[in-house]
């Protein structure tokens, strides 16, 4: 297994535009500290074209952005990428984050058993808000900002050189920071959005092996 | 007991619709969205929809609002707010 990463972008509906646009970050982290990454884009997200991927270049950090359930992860236009019982070997002995609705209660328990990877991810559906005037340009939404650039942490800390745990520590311990700054701005919508950002944060999990790096 | 535990183990009932119904009312912006992963976006509109119909969306909807007002009832919030500078 070599060191690099799998960076999934579907992008077929507001919500993966947004994880989508927001992954940027991610890469350009990977492009300052000289690690490969491959995105795989749009149509490309399917079942074939991932195994295909991981196989060939076989790195050890994948990062899923898509929809999700308990024992799925999905690419472009809901299609399954890996499925508990079908190809989920494909996540064994490798690092996991996937910002999916739920995986993280059966098909990344599931991932780790037997095997020394780990999963960090959610289960409880992730969510955020944002604003719809700016779904054109989702990077200059700030109110969706708070949602994503802290759950980007866990790969770019990872990235980054630390350990699973201290980045899944560093996305949650954001989380709480851009609540607490949330609730001091007094407005309107600043319970909603503290609500939604503590539902990610207990949501968010680590799974199997803490230690693992990239 | 496990943060998913208390989540499943909470029992939506109509009290708990009205509850959130009223906070949905009160907090939630009409110019925002929420995107709650595979259920898709909706506005507040459609949230209280959701939750007055109890369908899946409108109970997860329900279960968040209720797992945050007891995570500040027991402290835990406060004190996960108070950890950070």
């Amino acid at each position: 297994m070599r060191r690099g990463i799998i960076l999934t972008l579907p992008r077929y509906d507001v919500v993966t535009e947004y994880l989508s646009v927001f992954s940027q970050e991610i890469e350009i982290e990977a492009e300052k500290k000289g690690i490969f990454l491959k995105p795989l884009k749009e149509e490309k997200v399917n079942r074939e074209e991932f195994e295909k991927v991981i196989n060939k270049l076989g790195c050890n950090f994948i990062v899923f952005n898509g929809h999700g359930s308990g024992d799925s992860l999905k690419g472009d236009k809901d299609k399954v990428l890996v499925k508990l019982g079908e190809n989920d070997s494909i996540l064994k002995n490798r690092l996991v984050y996937a910002r999916s609705c739920e995986a993280a209660s059966i098909l990344g328990r599931e991932s780790v058993k037997n095997s020394n990877g780990c999963f960090i991810g959610y289960n409880l559906p992730f969510e955020f808000y944002f604003d719809p005037e700016w779904s054109g340009n989702p990077i200059k939404d700030n109110f969706a900002r708070p949602f994503l650039e802290s759950s980007n942490l866990v790969p770019i800390s990872l990235i980054k050189g630390n350990s699973a745990l201290e980045a899944h520590e560093r996305a949650r311990k954001q989380m709480l920071k851009n609540i607490k700054k949330i609730i001091r701005s007094k407005t309107q919508e600043a319970f909603s959005i503290a609500e939604s950002l503590w539902n990610n944060y207990l949501g968010q999990v680590i799974l199997g092996n803490q230690e693992a790096t990239l | 007991m496990t943060e998913k535990t208390s989540f499943k183990e909470i029992i939506v009932n109509e009290e708990m619709k009205e509850l959130v119904i009223a906070r949905i009312n009160a907090q939630v912006p009409s110019n925002l969205k929420l995107a709650v992963g595979g259920y898709g976006t909706m506005n507040k509109e459609e949230m209280v929809k959701h939750v007055g119909k109890g369908d899946e969306i409108g109970k997860q909807i329900v279960k968040k609002h209720i797992l945050f007002l007891r995570s500040l009832a027991s402290g835990e919030f406060t004190r996960a707010i108070a950890s950070v500078e």
